[in-house]
């Protein structure tokens, strides 16, 4: 597993309005589903013993979490733990059963039709596993379906397509049909659609899932392109480990309907919640997602030289490099600022998974 | 899968299948058991008891007698109906006049140019060949007919059948009441249509018109609602995602993505159309099904296939070029409209051409009189194959011994069954195959066909269908399997059956009258004849769409090909030869209907009398027995599984 994860921006604000404010969302299908969050006694049984007493599934069970602006946050899960279903709730795609969602501070389940059409075409878009194009229609004309709903002219639409498609790479093809491109080329078209609307928020629904893994690559560069070149918010779904570390700023870890973890990768990898996140994240090569703020000694080096000089926010695998390079344990420095050392010994015990063990000690 | 000798069989699926069976063989057993002996104390009698009948002749010829002296009169004929029948007559006549006036040669141009626009340039030369033959055997003016009937008829077709498959594909509820509707006229005979129509309309293109509409529309309604829903949902769900007002997402994605549903709608509704069409000239449709009728009834073969051929180029062009857009790529924008500017306007030329060099007609010279030396063959056959080849006899005596060994036995035999028992067997067979429901729904209409007072001659028709459905299904399983096993012989085979699968049905008694005469015989020939492409074709496709994993895997256990058959394809195939089964005896039980005409009696022949004689009771019944029997056989032989489409 080759992961790359590339140095984190600094946590955004906390204390702004959060993009998505999520509190307690549940989806149950079924019957009387309206009845099984408001009930304790129902609400608290795991999934397999509620469908034998009720016939109902719960898909997402008591879910909340914020989504801030500009960050990419990731919900991972594996097959029927419920996380297409929570993206969908989002823009009410699939109606919840009962909880809150906010978006911009503004209540997304009182949205009347119109309101809720508003916010689907301005807001927030979608990119779906499958795609979801319309085969009729050329590359163009289905980047160009959202504005086309939204009721711009024809001459504006096909303009402002056409600087979308130029951003995914897909220059050249604007007449071709979905048919005639490869998954990857297709799901750039998806991406674009989403883009043209040019939304607050981008919603990817296991996106890469369809594609051969170089394929799958590419885009997710392309992904992590897009998010450094244009800040946008973005709420990213996938079963893919790898793939959540490398795209999530954070990430919520979802197992049955409800989330076992949230946090940072580093903090997902370096502090599983419990056995099934530690099972999960097994075999994650940690000197690449864990950064030498968790792994340095704390404490000022004393002197003014700073050898080695790492960002807090380096990973592992960097200053192993350079302690490999130089000899010698190196400093990690923030605002000019010695904040601790890392020498062998720290590195190989984060690269072994030690280190919590001797913490604990 | 080699067989070993174990004393004690083991159980295994088809052993529990078996089971089933017998589980409800036996309850039947103990129903019957009781129930038998009741009826039968109370009824006893071979044929169905008198006094289970209600003979309805009375209230429907009064009925029939109200509707004609009211006709001018009574407001709901005068506002609602008699519009209808106008604007039908008005529409028919319009659209013949401008197909007189485009002339011979603006027509042809203008089919071959939309042929060539939709489908390329051999199918257009085909098409304009095909128009020019229709001219150069004398049938042209007859051709016109039909095809302006048509042209009414399918678009109307089209506009109903689009509405119900709308409302069908968009509203759960509308599907769940239309779908067992639109399924079981799917299965009916086209003769059951005319009755209904006639005592409304009276016989006239008006209600020609409105028969085929009636037969038509179904496929058109059930395609739609199919294309529909089986649209892509996370296409749909990504459009929702963008914002789209539900009106958007119909006009916008549901519709185009059910582009190719809907093309073969059309395709099917202006196949149906025209079979149905060809056979409304018993009830006034005028046309080249006219020229056949006529011919046929005086048992002119020659003339019969003046008419009958330009039917089947009509029904192979129609085919092949609906069938062409179906399958093409979408039209290419603008230039593809700018095309379309250019055909028409070459036709308008031609049109206006032909006009002024005086050439609307087509010309007298240039007709090739088929009629006669077709006849003198015929007279030559009947003279030479008729009977008394040595060793392998002639085809009337094949036909009389056919009539004398296999149709007469079999019909003495379920004539003398009492009628208790024939319910049984149905019930029993029905439930076997299928579920409690289909045996239900087999058995009350058996029952009605007592009820109503037909139970001889429908069980005359009845040993018909079952004496063509063993033909068809030995010789359709061979050919199906031999097609199955060999892919030079399928090459062969499929230009044939595509030819064959579209003729409308009418055309079948040309050739079985010409070589068998007329009879019970021929009306089964001709029914072999036009199920048989089906059931081979279902047949092969089954055979063909066994788990290639399955078959590989006998094939290296060392199974012999006759293992592989029996023990591998035969099984697996299964649902695809009941499929058969059930599509052969719906498509026999229509041609054998339709034997009436060329003496098959029964049925069939009941509802031509009713027509001929304006004694509309005797038919009406007679049509209401074709449904029954339509719907007994259907759901006797019908699977689990509700099939996809028909073959016709």
């Amino acid at each position: 597993m080759a992961l790359t994860v590339p140095t984190r921006k600094p946590p955004t604000d906390d204390s702004a309005t959060p993009v998505f404010a999520v509190d307690g969302l549940w989806k149950v299908f079924g019957p009387k589903a309206d009845t099984v969050p408001g009930d304790p006694e129902l609400a608290s049984l795991p999934a397999a013993e509620l469908r034998a007493r009720t016939g109902c599934t719960a898909a997402v069970q008591d879910v909340s979490f914020d989504v801030r602006k500009g960050e990419v946050f990731v919900v991972m899960g594996l097959s029927g733990s419920g996380k297409s279903t929570l993206v969908r709730c989002l823009t009410r795609l699939i109606e919840p059963t009962a909880g809150n969602i906010a978006i911009d501070g503004e209540d997304v389940r009182a949205m009347d039709k119109s309101r809720l059409r508003e916010l689907r075409r301005h807001r927030a878009a979608m990119v779906f596993q499958h795609f979801g194009l319309l085969p009729h229609r050329t590359v163009l004309d289905n980047v160009a379906y959202g504005l086309e709903i939204q009721g711009v002219g024809r001459a504006e639409r096909r303009e402002r397509a056409q600087q979308v498609v130029k951003k995914v790479g897909l220059e050249g093809m604007e007449q071709r049909r979905p048919g005639q491109l490869s998954g990857g080329q297709r799901q750039r078209v998806g991406l674009a659609r989403a883009l043209a609307a040019d939304p607050e928020v981008l919603l990817f629904d296991e996106p890469f899932s369809a594609l051969d893994p170089l394929i799958r690559r590419d885009m997710q560069e392309e992904v992590v392109r897009l998010h450094r070149e244009e800040g946008r918010t973005m709420v990213f779904i996938t079963h893919d480990l790898s793939e959540a570390l490398k795209l999530g700023d954070r990430i919520a870890l979802m197992r049955d309907g409800r989330v076992v973890q949230l946090g940072t990768p580093e903090e997902i990898v370096g502090s599983p919640a419990d056995d099934y996140v530690r099972e999960f994240v097994r075999d994650v090569p940690r000197e690449q997602v864990m950064t030498v703020r968790t792994a340095m000694r704390p404490g000022d080096c004393g002197g003014t030289d700073h050898p080695g000089a790492l960002a807090a926010d380096a990973v592992v695998a960097e200053a192993i490099k350079v302690v490999a390079r130089s000899h010698k344990p190196a400093c990690v420095v923030e605002d000019g600022r010695c904040l601790g050392v890392v020498d062998h010994e720290r590195l190989l015990d984060i690269v072994a998974g030690t280190e919590l063990r001797k913490e604990a000690v | 899968m080699a067989t070993v000798t174990a004393p004690v069989p083991r159980i295994a699926l088809p052993g529990v299948l078996k089971h089933r069976a017998v589980h409800k063989l036996l309850l039947l057993a103990l129903a019957a058991a009781v129930l038998v002996p009741l009826a039968n104390a109370r009824w006893a009698s071979g044929s169905w008891p008198d006094a289970l009948t209600v003979d309805l002749t009375d209230p429907l010829t009064r009925t029939s007698d109200w509707i004609i002296d009211n006709r001018d009169s009574h407001p709901l004929f005068l506002y609602f109906f008699g519009h209808v029948s106008n604007a039908v007559v008005l529409s028919v006549r319009a659209v013949y006049l401008v197909l007189l006036a485009a002339g011979w040669a603006g027509v042809t141009a203008f089919a071959g140019l939309v042929a060539w626009r939709v489908a390329g340039v051999r199918l257009a030369l085909g098409t304009a060949a095909a128009f020019l033959a229709c001219g150069l055997l004398g049938m042209w003016v007859p051709t016109m007919q039909t095809l302006a009937l048509m042209v009414v008829a399918v678009l109307a077709s089209v506009v109903v059948g689009a509405v119900l498959g709308l409302a069908a594909g968009l509203s759960d509820r509308m599907d769940r009441i239309l779908r067992p509707v639109l399924d079981t006229m799917q299965v009916l005979p086209a003769f059951a249509y005319l009755l209904p129509v006639v005592l409304v309309f009276g016989i006239g293109v008006p209600a020609a018109v409105l028969a085929t509409v009636v037969y038509a529309a179904p496929p058109m309604a059930r395609l739609t609602s199919l294309g529909l829903r089986g649209a892509d949902k996370e296409v749909l769900e990504a459009v929702e995602s963008l914002g789209s007002t539900a009106r958007q997402r119909l006009l916008t994605a549901r519709i185009p993505l059910a582009r190719k549903e809907l093309l073969l709608g059309l395709n099917q509704t202006i196949m149906m159309a025209l079979s149905m069409a060809v056979i409304a000239s018993v009830i006034g449709a005028g046309g080249l099904g006219d020229r056949v009728y006529q011919a046929l009834a005086s048992v002119d073969v020659g003339a019969a296939l003046a008419a009958g051929i330009p039917i089947v180029l009509l029904a192979v062009v129609l085919d092949r070029v609906t069938g062409a857009a179906g399958d093409g790529t979408p039209g290419a924008g603008r230039s593809g409209r700018a095309q379309w500017a250019y055909a028409l306007g070459a036709t308008l030329v031609v049109a206006v051409a032909a006009r002024l060099l005086g050439r609307l007609d087509w010309p007298d010279a240039w007709v090739l009189n088929i009629a006669e030396p077709v006849n003198r063959a015929v007279d030559w056959m009947t003279a030479h194959l008729y009977s008394g080849v040595p060793v392998v006899g002639g085809t009337a005596d094949w036909a009389g011994h056919f009539t004398t060994w296999v149709l007469d036995p079999v019909r003495d035999g379920l004539q003398g069954l009492p009628w208790w028992s024939v319910l049984l067997i149905v019930a029993a067979l029905a439930w076997v195959i299928g579920t409690w429901q289909t045996a239900l729904t087999a058995v009350l209409a058996m029952a009605t066909i007592g009820v109503l007072g037909v139970w001889k001659p429908s069980l005359d028709t009845l040993s018909q269908v079952l004496a063509a459905v063993a033909v068809t299904l030995v010789l359709g399983f061979a050919i199906g399997i031999t097609a199955a096993r060999s892919d030079r012989f399928e090459r062969l085979l499929r230009p044939v059956l595509d030819v064959f699968q579209t003729m409308p049905q009418f055309v079948y008694l040309i050739p079985v009258v010409a070589l068998f005469g007329v009879g019970r015989a021929p009306a089964v020939a001709a029914a072999v004849v036009y199920a048989l492409p089906a059931v081979v074709r279902i047949t092969t496709q089954g055979l063909r769409q066994v788990d290639q994993a399955a078959m590989e895997s006998a094939r290296s256990l060392g199974a012999t090909s006759g293992q592989q058959i029996r023990q591998v394809q035969l099984p697996l195939a299964r649902p695809a030869l009941l499929l058969a089964v059930n599509q052969g005896v719906v498509l026999v039980l229509a041609v054998v209907i339709i034997g009436g005409l060329v003496g098959g009696g029964a049925l069939g022949y009941d509802v031509v009398f009713g027509l001929a004689q304006g004694d509309l009771a005797t038919g009406l019944v007679a049509g209401a027995a074709i449904v029954c029997l339509g719907l007994m056989l259907d759901r006797v032989t019908q699977p689990t599984e509700r099939r996809a489409k028909k073959g016709a």
